[in-house]
C-alpha cells in the first residue's frame, strides 16, 4: 500500500476539532433514528396496496393504495372499492390488526415523536454558525465569558472586529446565546484540538481573562505552542499579581494587565487631575476607545518617504486627508506637541495623527503614495 | 464477523435493483407496486449514513424514486404504458450506480482499514 506522507506540523499530532461536523452528525442521528419507522410505514403501505390489488384486481392499484393510506392515517373518507364488498370489508378488518398498530402507532407516531423531539431548530443554528465560522479570518479568540470579555466583545462589536468566543462552562450557554455573538465555542479553551477548531492558526490574537492566573498560564501556553511568532500573534492577559504577570510575559504573552493595579493607576490620576468635563473626558475616550468615530495613530517615516525634508504646511495633510499631526515624535525619543508648520520633517520621525479612522486610513495611503488619495 | 446492519441495507439495496428489472421484463403491476415500495425503503436506510460516499448513494436512491413514480402513474392511469417502461429503465440505471457506488465505498473502507492498522 502506497503511504502518503503527512505534513505533521511542530506542535504535534493533534487534529483541529471541527464543529460543524459535530452539529452535522446529530442532524445525522435524528436521520438514522427515523429509518426504522419510516420503513414500517412504506413496507404496510406496500403490502396493504398488493393485498387490495389482488381481491380487486390490478387495474384497481390506485384504489388500493388510496384505500390503504386512509386506512393506515386512521382517516377513513370513503371505502376504496365498490364490488365484492364483503369480502373487502373482511380483509380490511384483518389488515387494520397489524396495518394501524405498526404502520400508526410505531410508524408515524414515532416520526413525529423524534421529529419533535430533536429540536432540529436549535442543530441548525448551531451548524449554520459553526459553517459560517469556517470563513473567519484575522480574527480574536477570547476566553472566558465574564465581566471583562464582555466589555471587549461589545466593543469589538462596535468595531466590527471579529471574535470567537470560547467558554467552558456550559451552564452559561444560554447566557451567551442570547447575547448574540456571531461565534462562539463551548469547550475547553486550553485544549489544543479547541484552539485550532477555532482556526487559531489564522487568529490575528488571544485574550484570556480568567480569575484565575493558571488558566490563563494554560491558555497561554497552549496557543504560544501552536503560533510561536509574538509578532504576527498577539497574546493579551490578566493577572492578579505582578509575579504571575511576569510570568505570563515570560510564557509568551504580549501584554498582560494586572485589573487591580490599572484601576487604583486611573483613581489616581482622576484625584491628581479632577476630571474636567470636557478635555480629560474626551481625552480618556481616545484613550480608553470609548469613542469610535476618532481614532489617534502613528505613523513612522522612514528615508524613502516622499514627505522627508519638506516643511509639515507643505505637506497639506489637512487639506487633502482631513486629519491633524498632533504631536512629533523624534528618532531621540522627544516628543514636539502641537509641531509649527514650519517643523521639518525628518527620516525616523513619529507622526501621531488624530482624526476619523476612515481618514487616518486615507492618511496613512497618502504618507506612502500621495497620488492614490 | 458479519456486520448485519450491513447485511439488511445492502440487501434492501440489492432488491431495489432486481425488483426494478423484474418489472422491465414482466411489465406486471404487482412488480411494479413492489420495485416502488421496496426503493423506497433503500432510500430510507440510506439516511444517515455516515460514509464517505453518502451523498451519492442518497442521491442516486432519490433518482430512482424519482423515476419509478411517475412511472406508476403513467402505467395504472393506462396511457404511455411504454413511457412507464423507459422511467423504470432509468431507474434500474441509477439503481445499478447505485451498488457500483457500494462497492466503491467497500473499497475506501478497506483502505482506510488498512492505513489505521499500518
Amino acid at each position: 500500500m502506497r503511504k502518503k506522507k503527512k505534513n505533521i506540523p511542530h506542535y504535534g499530532n493533534v487534529k483541529a476539532i471541527n464543529y460543524r461536523a459535530i452539529y452535522e452528525e446529530k442532524f445525522y442521528d435524528i436521520l438514522g433514528q427515523l429509518k426504522l419507522p419510516l420503513m414500517m410505514v412504506i413496507f404496510v403501505t406496500m403490502f396493504g396496496t398488493l393485498l387490495f390489488m389482488i381481491v380487486n384486481g390490478p387495474e384497481n392499484a390506485v384504489n388500493g393504495l388510496f384505500h390503504t393510506v386512509i386506512t393506515i392515517s386512521t382517516i377513513g373518507y370513503t371505502e376504496g372499492y365498490s364490488e365484492n364488498v364483503a369480502l373487502n370489508r373482511f380483509i380490511s378488518s384483518i389488515f387494520v390488526m397489524f396495518a394501524f398498530p405498526l404502520g400508526y402507532l410505531y410508524g408515524l407516531v414515532k416520526v413525529l415523536q423524534v421529529l419533535t423531539q430533536s429540536n432540529m431548530g436549535e442543530i441548525y443554528k448551531y451548524w449554520r454558525m459553526y459553517k459560517l465560522m469556517e470563513n473567519v479570518q484575522n480574527h480574536y479568540i477570547i476566553t472566558p465569558y465574564n465581566q471583562i470579555t464582555r466589555e471587549i466583545m461589545a466593543d469589538f462589536r462596535k468595531r466590527k472586529i471579529p471574535f470567537i468566543l470560547i467558554e467552558q462552562d456550559e451552564s452559561k450557554r444560554s447566557k451567551i446565546a442570547e447575547e448574540g455573538y456571531n461565534y462562539f465555542i463551548i469547550d475547553e479553551p486550553h485544549k489544543r484540538a479547541v484552539l485550532l477548531g477555532a482556526f487559531i492558526e489564522r487568529a490575528r490574537g488571544l485574550i484570556t481573562a480568567h480569575e484565575e492566573n493558571t488558566q490563563d498560564l494554560s491558555v497561554i501556553v497552549t496557543a504560544r505552542l501552536i503560533r510561536p511568532d509574538k509578532d504576527n500573534f498577539y497574546i493579551f492577559a490578566t493577572a492578579t499579581t505582578e509575579g504571575s504577570a511576569e510570568k505570563m510575559k515570560l510564557l509568551g504573552a504580549n501584554e498582560v494587565i494586572i485589573p487591580q493595579s490599572t484601576i487604583g493607576k486611573r483613581i489616581v490620576s482622576m484625584v491628581l487631575h479632577p476630571p474636567s468635563p470636557l478635555v480629560s473626558n474626551f481625552l480618556n475616550k481616545i484613550a480608553f476607545g470609548e469613542r469610535t468615530d476618532i481614532d489617534i495613530t502613528e505613523i513612522h517615516i522612514s528615508a524613502e518617504s516622499w514627505i522627508v525634508g519638506k516643511a509639515l504646511k507643505d505637506i497639506h495633510l489637512r487639506k487633502n486627508t482631513l486629519t491633524t499631526v498632533v504631536a512629533i515624535v523624534k528618532s531621540g525619543g522627544k516628543m514636539d506637541i502641537a509641531p509649527s508648520g514650519d517643523y521639518v520633517i525628518k527620516e525616523g520621525d513619529t507622526l501621531l495623527l488624530l482624526g476619523k479612522p476612515e481618514n487616518i486610513e486615507k492618511a496613512k495611503k497618502y504618507l506612502t503614495n500621495p497620488e492614490e488619495v | 464477523m458479519i456486520n448485519w446492519g450491513k447485511v439488511w441495507s445492502d440487501f434492501f439495496i440489492f432488491l431495489a435493483l432486481t425488483s426494478n428489472i423484474g418489472f422491465i421484463f414482466s411489465h406486471d403491476p404487482y412488480q411494479l407496486v413492489v420495485a416502488i415500495g421496496v426503493n423506497l425503503i433503500a432510500t430510507v436506510l440510506k439516511f444517515g449514513v455516515k460514509k464517505i460516499l453518502a451523498a451519492e448513494l442518497l442521491a442516486t436512491a432519490f433518482v430512482a424514486d424519482l423515476h419509478l413514480i411517475p412511472a406508476a402513474i403513467f402505467y395504472f392511469s393506462n396511457f404511455h404504458v411504454e413511457l412507464a417502461i423507459g422511467l423504470a429503465i432509468g431507474a434500474a440505471v441509477a439503481n445499478i450506480i447505485s451498488i457500483i457506488l457500494l462497492i466503491v465505498e467497500v473499497i475506501f473502507e478497506y483502505i482506510k482499514q488498512e492505513e489505521e492498522n499500518s
